[in-house]
C-alpha cells in the first residue's frame, strides 16, 4: 500500500512537472515579452545578454539564437547609436542569425531576419551601401515568403522596400499597399497566445498597422 | 547527537544553496565602468546585465564552487570561479579590450581601397562607373586619386613619378599580363575588363605587402564578385556597339557568359577626328566566369572557386604624321588577340587556417604593320601561387605564400624570318606577420624573396608598415620597403641578363573618415637605382646599362564629403610629385614627361529625384609635362601648357531596370597638349621640325542604354556592383 501510494506520489509529480513550464521556458517567454516592447539600448543589450544565457544552455533551439539576434538588430536601428557602434550590432546580429539558420535551415522566420538585418545594414548608410544590398534585402524576403507565404514579418519588410522604391521611381504604391493590407490580415488571423505559448515570432503588427494606415 | 548534527549541517547547506548574492562592478583597463556586460553563472539561467555605472547584483540557488562568465562586446570574456555559500560575493572585474576588426585600426599608408562593407574605404565600387570622364575605365575612375598622374596620350595608371610598366595589376591575387589594350604610340589605351566584374578594388600607391612584387610603384588588386543574386540577362546598346551578358544562378554555383562588340567607326564619321584613321578601332570580347562554393562558414570549412575566362581582338589602322614631313606619315596597322584565364581558390579551414591561391595564364599577340614591315609580337605570363594563412590568436597573424612565375616574350621580323625571344622563370616566396598590440595599434612586417632564371639573380625585399588610431577616429600610418622590378620585356629581349631596378618608398599617412567625411594626407618619398639606361634611340638602345637613379617625392590630399550638400557628394584631390631621374638615354637627371608637378581633380555627383537621374561633372588639371626639345641646349627643357578636361554625365533611370547614360569628355573644348615629337634630323635651316602631340578628338561623347531582364523588375546593371 504504501509503495502504491509512492508511486502515485510520483506519477502525480510528473503529470505536474509536465503541466508546468520548464525553466527554457519561463526563461524565454518573460525576455520575449521584454524585449518586443523596449526601444531603450540598455534595457535591449539585457535582453541581448538574457538570450545570449538561453542559446548557451539550448543549443539545439533555434528560438533563443533568433531573438537574441533581433535584440542586436534592434540596436543596429537605433538612431541613438554611431554607424560604427550599429555596424558592431548588426556584425553580431548577422553572425548569431547564421547560428540560428545552422540549427534550423529553411526556416522563413530566420531567413526574414536576415533581410531585415540586411535591410538595417543598408539604412546606416543608404547612398553608400543601397545599390549594393537592396537587391539581396529584396532577394532575401523573397526567399522568406517562398518558405512560408504567410509569414507577415516577411512581408510588411518587403512591402516597406516596395514602398521606398515605388516612392523613387514615382510609380504606383499600390503592390507595397497591398502587401501591407496582406501582412495585417494575417497579423489580425493569428492565435496571439498560442503562438506566445510556442515561443514563435509575433512582432511586427504595429509595422503593418502604421504602414496601412499611411497607405491610405 | 549525530542525527541532529547532521540535520543541521544539510539545513545550512540547504539555506545556503537557496540564496547567494553576487555584486559587484566591471570596469575596462583604464577603470572606466562597462555598462551592458553579460554576467552569469556559466550553465545556469542565473545572471545579469551591468547598468550604466558598470555595477551588477543577482543571487543564485546554486551552491558550491561555481564559474562566473563575464561577457561583453569588444572585450575579452572572462571566467571567475566564485563560492557560493549564502554569504554575498563582491567583484571588482576588469575586462581586457579584444581586437575588434571592424573598428580596430587599419593600414592606409598607400592604399586606398574600394569595398561596401569595410570602414577604411576611399570609393564604393559603383563610384568607378559613376564618375563622369571615366566612361566605365577603371583606371580613368582611378585617375581621379591622389597620386596618380593623368597621361592623356597614355591612358594607363602612372603612379608617383613612376611610368605605367611600374604598376601591376591582379584579379583575385593573380597577376594579370597585358592588361590594357594594345595600341598605336601616343593613342590612348582602356584596360580590358569591365568594372561590372569586380566587388571591390585595393589600389595601392607605395609600401604594399610582401604578396605583390615585381613593381617598382604601385599594385591595383581587383576582387571579382562572388555568387551574384538571380538569374537575368543583361543588355546593353551603345553609340559605340553592344553586347549581352546572361547570368544564371544555382544554390552553390553560378556562370555568367557574355560578348560585346564595339566598333568606332560610325562615331568616328560623324564627329571630326584629330587622328588620321584609315581603319577605326574595332573590337570583340567574350568572357565565361564560373563560380563553385562548398561548405558552410559557419560548421567551420568553407571554401569558394572561382574560373574566369576572358578573350578579345581588335584592329585599327593609323596614319601618323612625320614631323618636318607634309605627306601622310607612317601608317600603323595593329592587330591584337588577347586571352586571360584564371582559377582562383579560397579555403577557410578549421583552427584559424586560411588558403588561398590560383593560377592564371595571359596570352598576348600583335601583329603589327609599320608601314610594310610585319612584325609579330608574343608576351605569355603564367602565374601560379598559394598562401596559407594562419591566425595564431586575434592578435597575431602569419601569412606565407609561395609563387612560380613563367615570363615569356618573343618578337619576329615576318618578312626576314628574324626573329628573337627569351623565357624567364621566377620563383618567389612571401612571409607577412601581422600584430595588433590593441585595437589602437598595428604593426605589419614582411619578406619577400625572389629568384630569376634568367638574369641569374636571388633577390630579397622587407616591407614594413604600422599604424596607431587617435582618440578622435583619425590614424597616423607609416610604411617603408624595398621593392624590385626587373626591366621591360622591350629591353630584356636586347640583353636577357638584365638585373632588377630597384625602388625604396617611405610613406607617412593620415586618415579619418567621420560621419560621411573622408580627409587623407599623405607625403612620400621613393628612391630609384639601377633603372636601364642605353645610348641612341629606345627601338634601337646602345651600351645598355643600368646605371640610372632617380626620386620622387611629395604630398598628396583628398577630402570627400557625402554629408555638406544634399544629395551630393564630391571629391577634391591634389597631388604634388616632384621626381628627377636618370633614365633611358638621359645623360642628366630630368623630370619625366609622365610626372607634371602639380595633379588636381574635382569629382561631383548629385541626385536628382525629381528627375531620377545622377547628374555628375569632374574636372582633372595639371601644371604641364616636360619634353625633349632638340632645338634647345639640355635635356627635357620643354613644358606643355596645363592640361584640363572637365567631362559631365547624365544616368537616368526611368524604371528600375532601365539606364540611360549619356556622357562627354572636354566639354569646354580644351586643346590639350602631352608633349612634342620631333624630326630625327634636322631641316636645312640647322632646326629640328615638330608636331605636338595631342587628343584625338576634341571632345568624346557617349550614349548608352542599359537593359536588365529578369523576374525581379527591380534589377538593373548596377546592382552587380
Amino acid at each position: 500500500m504504501k509503495k502504491l501510494t509512492l508511486i502515485f506520489a510520483l506519477f502525480l509529480t510528473v503529470l505536474n512537472a509536465n503541466a508546468q513550464e520548464s525553466p527554457y521556458q519561463k526563461a524565454m517567454k518573460k525576455e520575449i515579452a521584454k524585449l518586443i516592447e523596449t526601444d531603450s539600448l540598455p534595457v535591449l543589450q539585457q535582453s541581448a545578454n538574457a538570450f545570449a544565457r538561453i542559446c548557451e544552455l539550448n543549443p539545439k533551439e533555434w528560438q533563443p539564437y533568433y531573438y537574441h539576434a533581433l535584440a542586436y538588430t534592434y540596436q543596429g536601428v537605433n538612431n541613438a547609436l554611431t554607424a560604427d557602434k550599429k555596424d558592431e550590432a548588426l556584425a553580431k546580429a548577422e553572425e548569431i542569425a547564421q547560428k540560428a539558420d545552422g540549427v534550423s535551415p529553411n526556416n522563413s522566420e530566420i531567413v526574414a531576419l536576415q533581410g531585415f538585418i540586411t535591410m538595417a545594414k543598408v539604412s546606416v548608410d543608404p547612398s553608400g551601401r543601397g545599390q549594393s544590398l537592396s537587391g539581396q534585402v529584396m532577394q532575401t524576403f523573397g526567399k522568406a515568403l517562398a518558405l512560408n507565404d504567410k509569414n507577415p514579418r516577411a512581408l510588411i519588410l518587403l512591402a516597406q522596400m516596395e514602398y521606398g522604391m515605388a516612392k523613387f521611381f514615382g510609380s504606383g504604391t499600390e503592390k507595397a499597399c497591398g502587401s501591407a493590407k496582406q501582412s495585417l490580415a494575417i497579423f489580425a488571423g493569428q492565435d496571439q497566445a498560442a503562438l506566445i505559448a510556442d515561443l514563435q515570432p509575433t512582432w511586427g503588427r504595429n509595422l503593418a498597422e502604421k504602414m496601412v494606415k499611411g497607405c491610405q | 547527537m549525530k542525527t541532529y548534527l547532521l540535520i543541521l549541517t544539510l539545513l545550512t547547506a540547504s539555506l545556503a544553496s537557496a540564496q547567494t548574492l553576487i555584486s559587484g562592478k566591471v570596469a575596462d583597463q583604464k577603470g572606466g565602468p562597462v555598462p551592458g556586460v553579460n554576467i552569469y553563472i556559466k550553465g545556469t539561467y542565473d545572471g545579469t546585465s551591468s547598468d550604466a555605472a558598470g555595477n551588477f547584483s543577482f543571487s543564485t540557488d546554486e551552491s558550491g564552487k561555481q564559474l562566473l562568465n563575464v561577457q561583453a562586446l569588444g572585450f575579452k570574456p572572462q571566467e571567475i570561479s566564485v563560492e557560493c555559500i549564502g554569504q554575498p560575493v563582491n567583484l571588482q572585474v576588469s575586462l581586457a579590450e579584444s581586437i575588434n576588426l571592424l573598428t580596430a585600426v587599419t593600414i592606409t599608408a598607400g592604399a586606398m581601397e574600394a569595398s561596401d562593407e569595410k570602414k577604411s574605404v576611399v570609393l564604393k565600387p559603383i563610384d568607378i562607373v559613376t564618375t563622369s570622364g571615366a566612361m566605365g575605365d577603371i583606371t580613368a575612375a582611378l585617375l581621379t586619386l591622389p597620386g596618380t598622374s593623368t597621361v592623356g596620350n597614355d591612358g594607363r595608371l602612372f603612379v608617383r613619378g613612376g611610368d605605367a610598366s611600374e604598376t601591376v595589376i591582379y584579379i583575385d591575387g593573380m597577376q594579370v599580363g597585358n592588361a590594357f589594350g594594345s595600341t598605336a604610340s601616343n593613342v590612348p589605351t582602356r584596360t580590358r575588363f569591365s568594372p561590372n566584374l569586380f566587388k571591390g578594388s585595393f589600389f595601392s600607391t607605395g609600401g604594399y605587402s610582401a604578396e605583390y612584387g615585381q613593381a617598382l610603384s604601385s599594385a591595383l588588386a581587383l576582387n571579382t564578385l562572388d555568387l551574384p543574386l538571380r538569374n537575368q540577362g543583361d543588355v546593353s546598346v551603345m553609340s559605340l556597339g553592344g553586347g549581352y551578358t546572361q547570368t544564371l544562378v544555382g544554390k552553390q554555383n553560378a556562370l555568367t557568359a557574355s560578348g560585346n562588340y564595339y566598333n568606332l567607326a560610325p562615331y568616328q564619321s560623324l564627329v571630326k577626328q584629330n587622328f588620321d584613321w584609315e581603319k577605326s578601332p574595332s573590337s570583340w570580347d567574350t568572357e565565361i566566369s564560373l563560380r563553385q562554393k562548398w561548405g558552410n562558414a559557419t560548421e567551420g570549412k568553407s571554401g569558394f572557386l572561382k574560373a574566369y575566362f576572358h578573350t578579345e581582338g581588335s584592329n585599327m589602322a593609323i596614319w601618323q604624321k612625320i614631323p618636318g614631313d607634309n605627306g601622310r606619315g607612317d601608317r600603323v596597322e595593329l592587330n591584337n588577340r588577347y586571352s586571360y584565364g584564371n582559377l582562383s581558390f579560397k579555403h577557410l579551414g578549421n583552427k584559424g587556417w586560411f588558403y588561398y591561391g590560383g593560377l592564371a595564364f595571359s596570352h598576348n599577340r600583335d601583329a603589327l604593320k609599320l608601314n610594310l614591315d610585319p612584325i609579330l609580337q608574343i608576351t605569355q605570363l603564367v602565374h601560379s601561387k598559394a598562401v596559407a594563412v594562419k591566425d595564431f590568436s586575434p592578435q597575431f597573424s602569419l601569412k606565407n605564400g609561395l609563387e612560380w612565375y613563367v615570363k615569356s616574350y618573343s618578337e619576329a621580323l615576318v618578312d626576314e624570318s628574324l626573329k628573337r625571344n627569351y623565357t624567364d622563370q621566377q620563383v618567389n616566396h612571401f612571409i607577412e606577420a601581422t600584430y595588433y598590440f590593441s585595437n589602437r595599434l598595428i604593426m605589419v612586417a614582411g619578406l619577400r624573396t625572389g629568384h630569376s632564371s634568367l638574369a641569374k639573380e636571388t633577390w630579397v625585399t622587407p616591407r614594413f608598415s604600422v599604424a596607431y588610431k587617435l582618440n578622435n577616429q583619425g590614424q597616423f600610418s607609416f610604411a617603408a620597403g624595398k621593392f624590385k622590378q626587373l626591366p621591360e620585356e622591350k629591353m630584356r629581349i636586347h640583353q636577357t641578363d638584365l638585373k632588377n631596378a630597384a625602388a625604396t618608398h617611405y610613406i607617412l599617412n593620415y586618415f579619418i573618415v567621420n560621419n560621411n567625411r573622408t580627409f587623407r594626407a599623405e607625403s612620400f618619398y621613393k628612391i630609384y637605382d639601377n633603372l636601364v639606361t642605353y645610348k641612341g634611340p629606345a627601338t634601337d638602345p646602345q651600351n645598355l646599362a643600368q646605371n640610372g637613379s632617380g626620386f620622387a617625392r611629395g604630398i598628396d590630399f583628398f577630402y570627400r564629403d557625402r554629408k555638406t550638400v544634399k544629395n551630393t557628394d564630391f571629391w577634391i584631390t591634389y597631388s604634388f610629385v616632384d621626381s628627377k631621374r636618370s633614365y633611358a638615354n638621359f645623360d642628366a637627371k630630368v623630370q619625366p614627361s609622365f610626372a607634371p608637378k602639380h595633379n588636381g581633380s574635382v569629382v561631383i555627383k548629385h541626385f536628382v529625384s525629381a528627375l531620377k537621374s545622377q547628374v555628375g561633372t569632374s574636372w582633372s588639371w595639371n601644371s604641364g609635362y616636360t619634353y625633349h626639345n632638340p632645338n634647345l641646349p639640355g635635356e627635357m627643357q620643354g613644358k606643355t601648357k596645363a592640361y584640363s578636361d572637365m567631362s559631365i554625365s547624365w544616368s537616368y533611370l526611368p524604371r528600375p531596370n532601365i539606364i540611360l547614360h549619356a556622357a562627354c569628355s572636354n566639354v569646354l573644348g580644351r586643346s590639350n597638349v602631352f608633349g612634342y615629337r620631333y624630326a630625327s634630323q634636322p631641316d636645312e635651316a640647322g632646326a629640328f621640325a615638330s608636331l605636338p602631340v595631342g587628343q584625338g578628338a576634341r571632345r568624346f561623347a557617349f550614349i548608352g542604354l542599359f537593359i536588365t531582364l529578369s523576374k525581379d523588375k527591380n534589377a538593373n546593371q548596377l546592382n552587380n556592383l
